[in-house]
């Protein structure tokens, strides 16, 4: 009997340096990997140990990036597996088991106008409902991104912005302008005025992701929101949304939390008797809302 | 795990002479795991006759459950670091093995470690182990100071359909045995006079009377809404306050606490990394830490945890976690009792 907790190896294809501290790492294994959008691995080391990641890019029909079944997680080193990534270099061999947990609904999502809302490295589980949204473009109606992080330094997939807005609307905002000068994304503008736009080479809107709920036309009773981000960051969108009409099981969002094994067996993600790694990582805002030691 | 396919459950009454030398009789065949007498308690562990046995112990301070099925080190993996790395995959150890007088709580104990650890992803040690163990549960004669498995259902009397091997109820010098598994049916060999209507009804008078004997109880009735709308009850910062030290002493003697870290071992020549598991406890202040935050940063929610997780959260496996032990009551340096807490909670309400 095979040992659900056994790593498999995986060679480093690729390294993309995404933003401050932050990662992409192109991985293949020796079988196509399947996954759904919004799993995550458990990446690791040995010696080292391992960590909780989500994908951020897997193969999906239509999308020639990962045909052949290699996979991407966009890493941020925070914590002593991730820190440990950092050095890693192309064709270095690092060790993963998954994937685990229930994604985003994207099938529910489909003829429905989309609402995603991430923060900070919160952006990296969604990009892949991202790219089927690209790549099925007609099956899902208005599709929005609104994107927050503290600066432009810590935003991720900037480049891949400008491919984005062909066919969603994009609402980017930072905590603070870390230097505007030096900024190539210029230019930016105080406390939300104006500052939005369409075009995305036009402007970052300076302000909480919250500010930008207004902007985006919702029509509540056909919308789903995906949001992920800081829980603090997702209790304010959450709140904000439903204030928008919209239903708190129309609203999804995927829970960080502490893990070991990823298999509903270690204990350490139970959320008010939920193994956030089986039962989630994505809930649905009602199953989550008001749970103690939880700040939805 | 065994008890699928049909099977005679029949009842028979063995005087405890005869049962004990068929105990050893298996010997050959199985480790036997039972209690025994240490001091002034008892613990379970393997023994080389059926002479050790302390059968009229009260309770012990470890479960079975968590001693022989589900380790508190379990080496998982090795890994060979030199040059390309390799993976070894320990496998599990499938020893024979009997436990005899495990008591009702602990046998329920372990048909809820089963739902942990042989559930949508199977471990293979424990599931290697619970397959090569036969478990003989013996209805308790003596209700400890602290248990309360009366009020939720674990005992003192065994109800469980399945899960187990045998089922003993002290009848003086004999015992009841009754048959829950193919494999004990197919192991138990001594003839003896068939229990009847008389003999079971005398059994349903012995439970009645163990349970007149209880101590300390639990209202069950509506808890899972009353620890859900008392998540800020002042109890639980009050406790941890004055009482809670988060030794985690709970967690370690509670038979259903599944919780486990994985860790990491390197060789002092660098070459082999072992990769094992270890219990872990809810009240290590970094179990719940990720980066930027803890969701149990304080001690209040740690000790909350622990309760709930016995005594409400029944949407994990639909079952309470408690199984009435009394355990977490007994082994806490600073007393702290669950069902006081629950009760504090209760009065709060009405």
């Amino acid at each position: 009997m095979k040992n659900p907790l056994k790593p498999i190896k995986a060679i480093i294809k690729g390294i993309r340096p995404e933003a401050e501290g932050v990662k992409t790492y192109t991985l293949s294994t020796e079988f196509p990997f399947v996954a759904e959008p919004g799993q995550f691995n458990m990446i690791g080391y040995p010696g080292v140990g391992e960590a909780p990641i989500s994908l951020s890019a897997i193969m999906q029909v239509g999308d020639s990036t990962l045909r052949d079944g290699s996979f991407k997680h966009t890493i941020k080193s925070v914590g002593r597996v991730t820190d440990f990534l950092k050095d890693f270099k192309k064709g270095d061999e690092l060790f993963f088991r998954g994937p685990y947990g229930r994604g985003w609904p994207v099938k529910k999502a489909e003829k429905k106008d989309v609402l995603i809302v991430a923060g900070g490295v919160g952006l990296a589980p969604l990009r892949p409902v991202i790219q089927i949204v690209l790549n099925q473009r007609e099956s899902f109606g208005d599709v929005s991104l609104i994107y927050g992080a503290r600066n432009e330094k810590n935003m991720l997939f900037m480049n891949e912005f400008k491919i984005w807005e062909k066919d969603i609307s994009l609402y980017i905002t930072v905590d603070e302008v870390s230097d505007v000068s030096k900024s190539p994304h210029p230019p930016f503008t105080k406390g939300g005025q104006g500052g939005i736009t369409k075009e995305w080479s036009g402007g970052i809107n300076v302000g909480l992701v919250t500010d930008l709920l207004d902007r985006v036309k919702i029509q509540p009773e056909r919308t789903i929101a995906f949001v992920c981000g800081p829980e603090i960051m997702m209790r304010f969108v959450c709140r904000g949304l439903i204030m928008h009409g919209m239903l708190q099981s129309s609203l999804y969002v995927s829970l960080e939390r502490r893990m070991k094994c990823g298999i509903a067996q270690c204990g350490h993600c139970q959320h008010s008797g939920l193994f956030v790694c089986k039962d989630g990582p994505v809930f649905s805002y009602k199953e989550v809302r008001g749970l103690p030691d939880g700040a939805l | 795990m065994t008890g699928e396919r049909t099977f005679q459950k029949f009842k028979r009454l063995i005087p405890k002479k005869a049962f004990l030398l068929w105990l050893d009789s298996l010997r050959k065949d199985y480790k036997l795991i039972g209690p025994v007498k240490t001091g002034n308690h008892a613990v379970f562990k393997e023994v080389d006759s059926s002479e050790e046995l302390f059968m009229e112990y009260g309770t012990t301070m470890l479960s079975p459950g968590k001693l022989f099925l589900y380790k508190p080190n379990e080496e998982l993996f090795r890994f060979a670091m030199s040059g390309k790395i390799t993976i070894d995959e320990i496998a599990p150890i499938a020893e024979k093995q009997i436990i005899i007088g495990v008591h009702p709580c602990d046998v329920n104990a372990i048909l809820y470690l089963d739902r942990t650890f042989l559930g949508t992803f199977r471990d293979p040690h424990y599931e290697a182990r619970r397959k090569n163990t036969l478990i003989i549960s013996l209805n308790c004669t003596r209700v400890s100071e602290n248990c309360f498995c009366s009020s939720v259902g674990a005992g003192p009397f065994l109800h469980a359909a399945s899960g187990y091997d045998m089922l003993l109820t002290d009848f003086e010098s004999e015992y009841l045995v009754e048959i829950k598994s193919r494999k004990a049916e197919e192991l138990f060999g001594l003839e003896g006079r068939s229990a009847g209507r008389d003999e079971m009804r005398l059994k349903a008078e012995k439970e009645k009377s163990m349970k007149s004997k209880f101590k300390k109880a639990i209202n069950v009735s509506g808890l899972d809404n009353i620890f859900a709308e008392n998540m800020d009850h002042p109890i639980w910062q009050q406790t941890a306050e004055d009482k809670c030290l988060s030794c985690a002493n709970c967690v370690m003697v509670c038979p259903t606490c599944f919780c486990y870290d994985l860790r990491d071992e390197m060789s002092m020549d660098l070459k082999t990394v072992t990769r094992y598991r270890c219990f872990d406890a809810c009240q290590d202040i970094m179990f719940a830490e990720v980066h930027g935050g803890n969701f149990r940063q304080r001690r209040a929610a740690r000790l909350r945890q622990f309760v709930t997780h016995k005594l409400d959260q029944t949407n994990q496996y639909g079952v309470f976690g408690t199984v009435g032990c009394g355990r977490c009551i007994t082994w806490c340096p600073t007393g702290i009792d669950l069902t006081e807490i629950t009760r504090e909670i209760q009065k709060f309400k009405s």
